[in-house]
């Protein structure tokens, strides 16, 4: 018995992939237990991290290392690395063709071909490019202008700096929703729209001061926006862009990612930890991860699902790598999806130990 | 106990962040800079912390064994505001804001070039799972950029017009380690910073090596009989090895002792004295009364009329 015991496939457990920007790591967790099983060291200081377009590696931004490096998201291996000036937010292209990469510092954006990390175009738009966001069809890409108040537009087809658009100050997270841009704006308390034909900026809706990114829920029934001054997460209608419900989440609440239970995972900038936030109640538990925690992906590890499972879901046709209809259902590494398993009906997480639950 | 005391400064300087600094660069229209920020409370923290530990570890030393008893502080005092200003990140942050700008023109030129700068553990990718180790050859090959500064100091005539009002002082403490000419901060600071960037030093690491160095220095000025004995006066820089390079005779470009944290270097070029038998007054003869007595201010006036009369061609 002993013996079986031994070769018996062990349980998987989720991971949390944060990046700990002030101290050059990234901390792995069990996303049951909350345990550090990994940390990964790092250069210099990275921000950011992206999936590839199928899903297998996870590609993470060493802005001060000058480096980006591919993880397999099921365990933590780091397959390779490449030379690359100064990446600090990155997002593929919705078709996979090109990795497009801001550099906050050195004031540029780059093209790069999404196989060969060739690059293939440099612009040089203005003051900090921040953020990046695709448009569904792949043919243009907008780019937050933190030092410019605004967000600049490029046609991928002709390489072409199309139009740069004053939105307010500093602005810094951005994402497509529903043939408009939405736009944290950092220097203020508010989010606003952007119409990418029209150019019309309009307020959407105030959330604190250090209004800073917002990303949609995978099942597409809400977004979550968050703000760094005052210190909050808002559940956002996607339909009329009100606020629902605020979060008061002390310690800067940056990047947000989501698990197939519908939680959401947060980085709290400013006191070296994250937050878990159910939605459907009121409370949240804080983990210790590194310094100044910022990019944050949940990685499913249960049968069926994968660390893209959000790009099947109704919400994939938001966000930075908007898709024009969320993708046919793909099994994980090759795994069977079990019968029945489709959107929204995701089979649960082991439940939370009660020792591991608490109130802020 | 590590853990314990590293997450409660991270919760200390998170919460000083939140509640202080950042809510006054969103009233400034500086939010852009709020990561930037971010690292420096940690310049400022580290300052604060290190001026605590300095002052806990030289001080019951030299109130045990001092090498010299003065009938008042007055002079000493002048050096504790020099402290203040260097450690609390008053300084630097002065520095940052002035090159910041020049430095991102800088690396966006590089980045044009299409060279990407490499880093010690890009060259020697063993170092990628040795962080301790990486972090104590970045300490070591600064401290030999901060043995030459400090030679160069003594070597160029315009140079030391600006040294000497850190070589002035006839009470040297522990707190005498920042007294230096603002522009000596400066020229300091770029020296520093210009090998950090070369050797790529992550900057997480940058406030921990300026703590190391930091408080070896101060230790070195310290007004204490104190040696590390025969061996361990070869390992560090002690309080009797820097004070033979305060010494009364050793001022300009006759020194001895240049090194900052590890002799090794004046071993090496031939400037070690070892004599562990004296323990000489400290200052420089040749030093007018402004930059022996003077306060900050007038003391700062006295070595930008030493720089321009040594750039004129004229004795400092």
């Amino acid at each position: 018995m002993p013996i079986l015991l031994a070769f018996a496939p062990a349980a998987r457990a989720d991971l949390v992939y944060v990046i700990n920007s002030g101290e050059a790591s990234i901390t792995v967790l069990d996303a049951a237990t909350r345990q550090e099983v990994r940390r990964i060291p790092v250069l210099r200081e990275p921000h950011h991290m992206v999936l590839t377009p199928d899903g297998s590696e996870l590609v993470i931004a060493d802005s001060g290392g000058n480096e980006v490096f591919f993880v397999k998201p099921e365990t933590g291996e780091v397959l390779r690395r490449a030379r690359i000036s100064n990446p600090y937010h990155l997002e593929y292209s919705p078709d996979g063709k090109y990795l497009v990469i801001a550099s906050l510092r050195r004031d540029q954006v780059d093209i790069l071909d999404a196989q060969t990390l060739e690059l293939v175009h440099r612009f040089r738009p203005g003051d900090k490019p921040s953020h990046v966001a695709f448009s569904p069809d792949s043919r243009t890409v907008f780019v937050t202008m933190q030092g410019d108040r605004a967000v600049a537009a490029f046609d991928m087809g002709t390489r072409t700096h199309l139009w740069t658009q004053e939105v307010g100050p500093e602005p810094a997270g951005i994402i497509w929703h529903r043939g408009k841009l939405i736009i944290g704006v950092m220097g203020g308390d508010y989010f606003v729209t952007l119409d990418p034909v029209t150019r019309d900026v309009a307020r959407a809706f105030t959330l604190g001061r250090g209004a800073h990114t917002i990303f949609p829920s995978p099942d597409g029934r809400s977004l979550y926006a968050t703000s760094r001054v005052d210190s909050r997460v808002a559940e956002i209608d996607p339909e009329t862009l009100a606020v629902r419900r605020t979060w008061a989440v002390p310690g800067g609440p940056d990047c947000l990612t989501f698990d197939p239970d519908g939680r959401i995972w947060m980085t709290l900038r400013w006191i070296g930890r994250i937050a878990v936030l159910d939605p459907r109640g009121e409370t949240w538990e804080t983990v210790r991860v590194g310094r100044s925690p910022h990019g944050i992906f949940f990685k499913p590890r249960r049968d069926g699902i994968g660390g893209d499972f959000a790009l099947s879901m109704p919400g994939a046709t938001s966000g930075s790598r908007p898709l024009a209809t969320p993708l046919p259902r793909r099994p994980a590494s090759g795994a069977p999806a079990p019968a029945g398993i489709t959107p929204g009906s995701i089979p649960a997480a082991p439940a939370i130990p009660a020792a591991l639950r608490r109130n802020p | 106990m590590v853990d314990w005391l590293a997450d409660t400064y991270g919760l200390f300087t998170g919460w000083l962040f939140e509640e202080a600094v950042q809510p006054a660069m969103y009233a400034l229209g500086l939010m852009d800079w709020a990561e930037e920020a971010f690292h420096w409370l940690d310049f400022f923290v580290f300052g604060l912390l290190g001026i605590g530990v300095v002052y806990l570890v030289c001080r019951p030393l030299e109130a045990w064994r001092p090498v010299e008893r003065w009938p008042d502080g007055r002079l000493v005092r002048t050096d504790v505001v020099y402290t203040l200003l260097a450690r609390l990140g008053i300084l630097p942050l002065l520095a940052f804001v002035l090159f910041a700008a020049v430095q991102v023109r800088i690396e966006g030129l590089i980045a044009d070039s299409g060279w990407v700068p490499p880093t010690l553990e890009s060259t020697f990718p063993a170092l990628r799972e040795q962080p301790l180790l990486a972090l104590l050859i970045y300490i070591v090959i600064l401290d030999f950029g901060e043995y030459w500064r400090h030679r160069f100091q003594h070597t160029f005539g315009w140079w030391w017009a600006l040294h000497s009002v850190h070589h002035a002082q006839t009470q040297m403490t522990f707190w005498t380690d920042d007294r230096n000419h603002i522009l000596d901060d400066v020229i300091a600071a770029a020296w520093f910073g210009v090998i950090a960037v070369a050797i790529g030093v992550p900057p997480g690491q940058f406030p921990v090596i300026l703590l190391v160095l930091r408080l070896g220095e101060s230790l070195s000025h310290a007004n204490v009989r104190l040696d590390f004995g025969r061996i361990g006066e070869r390992l560090l820089v002690s309080p009797r090895f820097h004070r033979l390079h305060h010494g009364l005779l050793s001022a300009g470009a006759t020194g001895k002792n240049y090194a900052v944290l590890l002799p090794v270097w004046d071993w090496i070029f031939g400037t070690a004295d070892f004599d562990r038998a004296r323990y000489p007054r400290t200052g420089d003869p040749s030093a007018p009364a402004a930059l022996v007595t003077g306060g900050w201010l007038r003391q700062q006036v006295e070595g930008t009329k030493r720089l321009v009369r040594a750039l004129r061609g004229r004795d400092a």
